[in-house]
């Protein structure tokens, strides 16, 4: 049997095995028998076992170069390296369609094996019902109207290659790591829709779910900082957000998702808002789906779209029927979710919680009406009004900042309720440490609104979270009588939950410092240079002093180098390519990027003319590089928080 | 010590006699929500208006008069033949533009800035920026040229 047809069978058994897991079990849930169930369950795991078949099929008709099947040929071609032989397989629409059936079949049979022992809990059948009716969906148009399997009625003798674009480490672990957190929150998604229809409504389903949410946030993180470091390293505009549809696409979710995991805690900590956190998961898993529609219904322009690919509609259909049936489920359980403690006082924890969601909602909102607003307008007056990143930065620059905000107040006000002298005595460090800051930056220069807002704002967030770590370690020191330097990451190491969290909150302040610094106080400019020519930009200094050319493997390489002097002080070189790749018609820029803590010195060489005289476009972006630093703790600190812990659990 | 207290502070108040401060609370809260509400709508609608711009065909732009000129314009329209010409030195584009369908509708541009990879002669362009009638000029500050290549819906076209 060649592997074309191993593929294909295997993708259509993964298909019968998901909906006769959905006939398993929709029996076992209508006579009662157990039986059922645990065959359902069993062939659930068994769907895992066949896409993983099909996803093995794909790889190696890629490594084999079996330019036969039309999408290997679209996206690989002989010359590419091995390495993105086998990544190519994400490439394109039907691939990532397989890759996506997969994991989710993969992350279904893990919660499978988890829940063995539980199948005869109320909710356990429905939570595998939905899991199978939605891995089954995707399985549906892979088998039917999106095979990546499909045959070219001819071979070619070389496939069309991987945009060369693409071709760049972070490019292939960005859509996947996107994947894998879009698609992580089916599970809680399934939890919670099984929780309603099983009328059980205490927050179990939140605390079993967790780790779910919380890894798929991280997945989702990555992905969304991949991208952005992609486009920064790769794009050669220099910047590494812009706003873009498909951008936006992955920032909804996570927006959602992050209110989400806020509110969950609540939740498990007080039993409130659990209506609230039932629309939230809901629609953290619907924008999840309106994503990747987004991304293949080819409604919106955007640079990396997938074009019209005729699954749109498949994808509307879906969202359509997750919406309803989640409302529906919500509006009938609303007597029964409705607690009968509500929030106490407009100053406590909780509701700092609470507009940290609707805040994060509104940014939500607001990025996802800019999106799609030139439909809205078209249909509704008939113009073509569009809104791009002025739009955005100009509605989401204040919500960050009061979201900033608030993520420093939260720390300082108590549960429930607090008094006056909880805030006065909790508030005045920070405070005056923010103020004193504040002014100095003031003092310094830093007189613009909004720079001199997030930068004071950082140091009061930075303050409170200080605040909390050492007010920790000396509870800690006083309860156990150890020193200050070993209760210090004890305490941490502890209530990681907790202080988890806090490293999140510190990355983010460092990435609202390097978002700040580098958009605020970027410089700009372009030249045209002879040999022995030089520009100014910044402190630097830039002279052209060298040209060559050369062959790399599948592509040719134009290469300039540029002496860079730094406030008056030589400081190496740097070199800027402009590569042609054998199989692209149009060449590629290669970014020259020379980091350091305090900014980057970024330069592309747009164009070569006839006598190599060359046209640089450089950029100075200031502290960018804690934004890279930042992101990197968010996500350290969110894996802190989910790390199991040992014999002794606390909650908090 | 705040931290312990907090804790505790909880638990003897679980079953505390706050029912009735609850009520004054809770519309305190929603208060302040439609508060933000209505800023964040404001927000929306004034942003809106303050950097939306039109999307319109060439054609469009040298017929309709009543068209907003003060205002910025994203026009999308496909390069002419043999009317690119490019400064290197002073990085200044200068090329004419064909509306998509009606292709005798024609404007000069005049962009200051590198000459995007993507862009030769026939593709099409999304230029922003406004539109001078006297000269039958349009003064692009923003340039894109679409990618031609490597997107699936290219192969679809391809294989019809």
């Amino acid at each position: 049997m060649n592997m074309v047809t191993f593929g294909t069978l295997s993708q259509s058994a993964a298909f019968v095995a998901g909906l006769l897991a959905m006939v398993l079990l929709l029996t076992g849930m209508m006579r009662n028998d157990l039986r059922f169930i645990e065959a359902g369950r069993r062939v659930l795991i068994g769907v895992a076992v066949f896409t993983s078949m099909a996803a093995f099929a794909l790889a190696w008709l890629f490594m084999n170069d079996n330019f036969q099947v039309e999408y290997v040929a679209s996206y690989s071609d002989r010359a590419l390296p091995l390495f993105y032989k086998a990544t190519a397989f994400w490439a394109g629409q039907k691939g990532s369609l397989l890759f996506w059936a997969w994991v989710l079949s993969l992350y279904i049979a893990l919660v499978a094996w988890n829940t063995r022992k539980e199948t005869r809990m109320k909710n356990t059948p429905y939570i595998y019902l939905i899991l199978a009716g939605t891995v089954s969906f995707f399985l549906l148009l892979l088998t039917t109207i999106s095979s990546p399997f499909a045959l070219l009625s001819f071979t070619p003798r070389d496939g069309q290659g991987l945009n060369p674009m693409l071709q760049n480490p972070g490019m292939i672990f960005h859509p996947p790591t996107l994947f894998l957190g879009y698609i992580g929150f089916t599970i809680p998604f399934a939890y919670a829709i099984a929780a309603l229809i099983s009328g059980r409504l205490d927050p179990d389903w939140l605390k079993k779910t967790r780790r779910w949410n919380i890894l798929s946030w991280i997945f989702l993180t990555i992905g969304i900082i991949l991208g952005g470091q992609w486009a920064y390293v790769e794009l050669g505009w220099g910047g590494f957000w812009a706003w873009d549809p498909v951008e936006n696409a992955s920032f909804i979710p996570w927006l959602v998702s992050t209110a989400f995991i806020h509110t969950a805690i609540i939740q498990e900590r007080r039993n409130i808002m659990k209506v609230w956190n039932m629309s939230l998961i809901a629609l953290t898993f619907l924008t999840c789906i309106f994503g990747t529609y987004l991304v293949r219904s080819g409604i919106l322009q955007s640079v990396h779209d997938f074009g019209a690919t005729g699954l749109g509609g498949y994808f509307l259909v879906f969202m359509v029927v997750v919406a309803l049936g989640s409302i529906i489920l919500i509006a009938e359980s609303y007597s029964h979710l409705r607690t009968r403690h509500s929030l106490e006082s407009l100053l406590s924890r909780e509701s700092t919680f609470l507009f940290n969601n609707v805040i994060l909602l509104a940014i939500a909102f607001s990025t996802l009406f800019g999106t799609v607003f030139p439909l809205i307008s078209e249909m509704v007056t008939g113009n073509k009004l569009s809104v791009g990143e002025p739009f955005f930065n100009q509605v989401n620059t204040p919500l960050f900042l009061l979201l900033l905000l608030i993520t420093g107040l939260c720390p300082l006000i108590s549960w429930r309720k607090a008094s006056p002298d909880n805030l006065k005595k909790n508030f005045m460090l920070p405070f005056g440490l923010a103020l004193v800051g504040g002014s100095t930056l003031a003092a310094l220069g830093i007189r613009e609104f909004y720079p001199l807002t997030a930068f004071t704002l950082a140091i009061f967030v930075s303050a409170t979270i200080l605040l909390e770590f050492i007010g920790g370690a000396r509870a800690r020191k006083k309860l156990t009588g150890e020193g200050l330097i070993v209760a210090f990451p004890r305490v941490i190491w502890k209530l990681r939950r907790r202080y988890g969290g806090y490293i999140v909150h510190f990355g983010v302040v460092l990435m609202v410092v390097g978002i700040t610094g580098s958009t605020a106080f970027k410089q700009e400019k372009e030249a045209t240079l002879e040999k022995g020519q030089s520009m100014d930009i910044g402190n630097y200094q830039l002279t052209y002093n060298d040209f060559t050319t050369f062959q790399d493997r599948n592509r040719t390489v134009y290469a300039a180098t540029l002496g860079v002097v730094k406030n008056g002080k030589p400081a190496g070189d740097v070199m800027t390519e402009r590569r042609y790749y054998i199989n692209a018609d149009q060449p590629t820029t290669e970014v020259s990027l020379r980091v350091t803590p305090l900014e980057d010195l970024y330069l592309t060489m747009p164009m070569i003319g006839k006598n190599h005289e060359i046209t640089i476009r450089a950029a100075v972006n200031p502290l960018l590089f804690w934004g890279w630093i930042g992101s990197g703790l968010m996500v350290l600190g969110a894996v802190m928080a989910i790390i199991p812990a040992g014999t002794r659990r606390r909650s908090t | 010590m705040v931290y312990v207290r907090d804790w505790n502070q909880e638990k003897n108040n679980i079953h505390g006699g706050i029912q009735i401060s609850m009520k004054k609370s809770s519309r305190k809260t929603v208060l302040a929500l439609m508060f933000i509400l209505a800023g964040v709508g404001f927000l929306i609608m004034k942003s809106i208006s303050d950097t939306g711009v039109y999307y319109q065909t060439v054609a469009e732009v040298l017929t309709d008069a009543s068209l907003p000129r003060q205002r910025g314009v994203r026009i999308s329209g496909n390069v002419v033949d043999g009317t690119i010409s490019y400064d290197q030195q002073n990085l200044l584009l200068t090329f004419a533009v064909r509306d998509m369908v009606d292709e005798n509708k024609t404007m000069l541009v005049r962009y200051n800035g590198v000459k995007p990879d993507a862009f030769k002669e026939d593709v099409e362009v999304i230029l922003e920026g406004r539109y001078e009638e006297s000269a039958n000029t349009f003064h692009a500050e923003t340039l894109l040229a679409k990618c031609p290549s490597k997107y699936e819906s290219e192969m679809e076209e391809e294989k019809e």
